[in-house]
């Protein structure tokens, strides 16, 4: 939408269409990258404070002096940034330096495109592709690519460890995740990120709003199965068996330090709102009110959309401090052995309910 | 069948389990929070009952501390000090024994000493010291000391120094006045005798 809007607005959009275009797609991306980068310190503020609440303590308060001292250590996510940025860029000498360069990038992009299809509200959407929900899904397992790369190019056993397990646990996670989202996709007829939005307006079951997480038993399952399957593709507690401190140092990302170190913790929490996102549009109305008929404005939709899935991030990081690591077998368990036959008997469940209910 | 399903019932079960425990850590941190703010909340002092009033005696640390109107700036605790944490700088006095009162200097010492010499520096760099008490038995006027313990008296600095800033811990015990005020105060003076 914008980028097409970008596009026709420009007077030389005859003349030049190269370069017309390149100038609309650089004018979407940097909002985007600035939108990643305020969202990613509010969500590590939010996940240091809320690990703190669970274990009772209080998490940074500010007790320093610079930076830090602000009130509830409101600015340590930016100290942390800083030093982040100021640290000095480590290559080992015996890592594949091309590869090694390259891998935080890749798996950054991997997260960064795929926000170009994430519905912010009506009229708030970089491109409204009609095939948005299957391009976010492929996009987004292109991170793998990247985290297979760190881990070679490190030439480090922990960071191979780290990479082959990634690819085991996200080449199989993609799977129900994938299975879920063709259940939406059936009641819905279409791809679109909005048009999926727009099959949810109205209430369903007489109080409720019509999201798909309420439409029926089955795709109240769905959600579940696609939510946790994200969880797992983001590699966060309990599916972070490719970092798994514990066992491998910081799996991939051991060699990595700095800014390289910081595009791998930047596209993490990318990566949780891409999941957050997809999961809030495809069941939870993206932008549409909670209260139907009421706070329908654009305005409106890009503040339930960021509530939505603020509030799944929030999921994420309770699962993270509740939830202990499963081991490599009892992960590719809970996929194969539970999630897989539980999707395909939900895309059953889901035809029969459309033959007989509609 | 029964087995698998009875597995995932459990999985759901016990999962809802542990996060409802800490939702309940999470959401009731202002009263389990154990986390204690240090510089500006502290524990309270725990209550001890051994015989005496619990506000008159020093609870735990020692510090030297100095009286610097009885120094007469020999200097023996500098050279005692085996870590040599105390730096001491001293000017000569016109007139032995008598007060100069614009640089706070007192001529005579608790013991009855003319004092020959004005402190102009005194300072204890408590980072370094080691609290042999080395110091303190060379001295002859007794001013320098260790405070604390439970056995000596009650001292207004007691119980902890913890600070901000390294620098804070090298304690300053001469009268704070320039060095030109002590040239200007001890060299009018001299002028005047010869």
């Amino acid at each position: 939408m914008i980028v097409d809007n970008l596009i026709d607005w420009f007077p030389t959009s005859a003349a030049w269409p190269g370069l017309t275009f390149i100038v609309a797609v650089i004018l979407c991306a940097v909002p985007v990258f600035i939108f990643i980068a305020v969202y990613a310190l509010v969500a590590i503020y939010g996940e240091l404070k809320i690990s703190s609440f669970i274990q009772d303590k209080v998490g940074p308060m500010g007790q320093g002096v610079g930076l830090h001292a602000w009130r509830w250590g409101l600015l340590q996510p930016v100290a942390d940034a800083l030093k982040l940025i100021l640290k000095e860029d480590i290559i080992p000498s015996s890592a594949d330096k091309k590869l090694f360069i390259l891998a935080p990038f890749i798996v950054f992009i991997g997260a960064f495109i795929a926000f170009s299809a994430l519905p912010f509200s009506q009229t708030l959407i970089i491109a409204d592709m009609n095939i948005g929900i299957f391009y976010i899904l492929a996009v987004s397992s292109l991170g793998v690519i990247g985290i297979i790369l760190a881990g070679w190019s490190s030439n480090n056993k922990w960071s191979l460890y780290g990479a082959m397990r990634s690819a085991a646990q996200i080449v199989s996670y993609e799977i129900p995740a994938a299975l879920s989202i063709v259940v939406v996709i059936m009641l819905t007829s279409t791809m679109s990120m909005q048009g999926i939005i727009q099959y949810q307006s109205g209430l369903v079951w007489g109080f409720l709003p019509n999201w798909l997480l309420f439409n029926n038993p089955f795709t109240f399952l769905a959600f579940f199965i696609f939510f946790i399957s994200g969880v797992a593709e983001c590699n966060r507690t309990p599916f972070d068996i490719p970092e798994a401190e514990s066992e491998l140092v910081a799996g991939a990302f051991t060699e990595y330090s700095g800014m390289r170190y910081a595009f791998f913790f930047l596209s993490e929490y990318a990566n949780m709102f891409v999941v957050s996102g997809v999961a809030a549009t495809a069941f939870m109305g993206g932008w549409q009110s909670p209260i139907p008929g009421m706070f329908n404005t654009p305005g409106w939709g890009l503040f339930w959309f960021i509530s939505k899935s603020m509030f799944l991030i929030f999921m994420m990081i309770w699962f993270r401090w509740t939830f202990p690591r499963l081991r490599v077998d009892q992960l590719m368990d809970v996929c194969w052995k539970g999630f897989i036959p539980i999707s395909l008997f939900n895309i059953f469940g889901v035809g029969i309910w459309y033959l007989l209910i509609g | 069948m029964g087995n698998y399903l009875g597995n995932i019932w459990e999985t759901i079960t016990t999962m809802l389990t542990g996060m409802r425990v800490t939702l309940q850590h999470l959401l009731s941190i202002r009263r389990n929070n154990v986390t204690l703010q240090y510089p500006e909340e502290r524990w309270p002092r725990p209550e001890r009952n051994i015989g005496f009033d619990h506000s008159n005696y020093n609870v735990i640390r020692s510090r030297l501390h100095v009286d610097i109107d009885d120094c007469i700036g020999c200097l023996k605790c500098e050279r005692a000090c085996p870590v040599d944490c105390i730096k001491i700088e001293t000017v000569k006095v016109p007139n032995r024994g008598e007060d100069i009162r614009s640089i706070g200097h007192t001529g005579i010492t608790a013991n009855g000493t003319k004092k020959a010499m004005v402190v102009s520096r005194f300072d204890i760099d408590m980072t370094e010291c080691c609290y042999c008490n080395l110091c303190t038995y060379p001295c002859p006027e007794e001013c320098i000391y260790m405070t604390g313990g439970p056995n000596s008296e009650k001292h207004e600095i007691d119980y902890e120094f913890s600070e901000y800033d390294r620098n804070d811990l090298i304690f300053r015990f001469a009268k704070k006045v320039s060095d030109e005020e002590i040239e200007s105060a001890t060299s009018v003076s001299s002028g005047e005798e010869s």
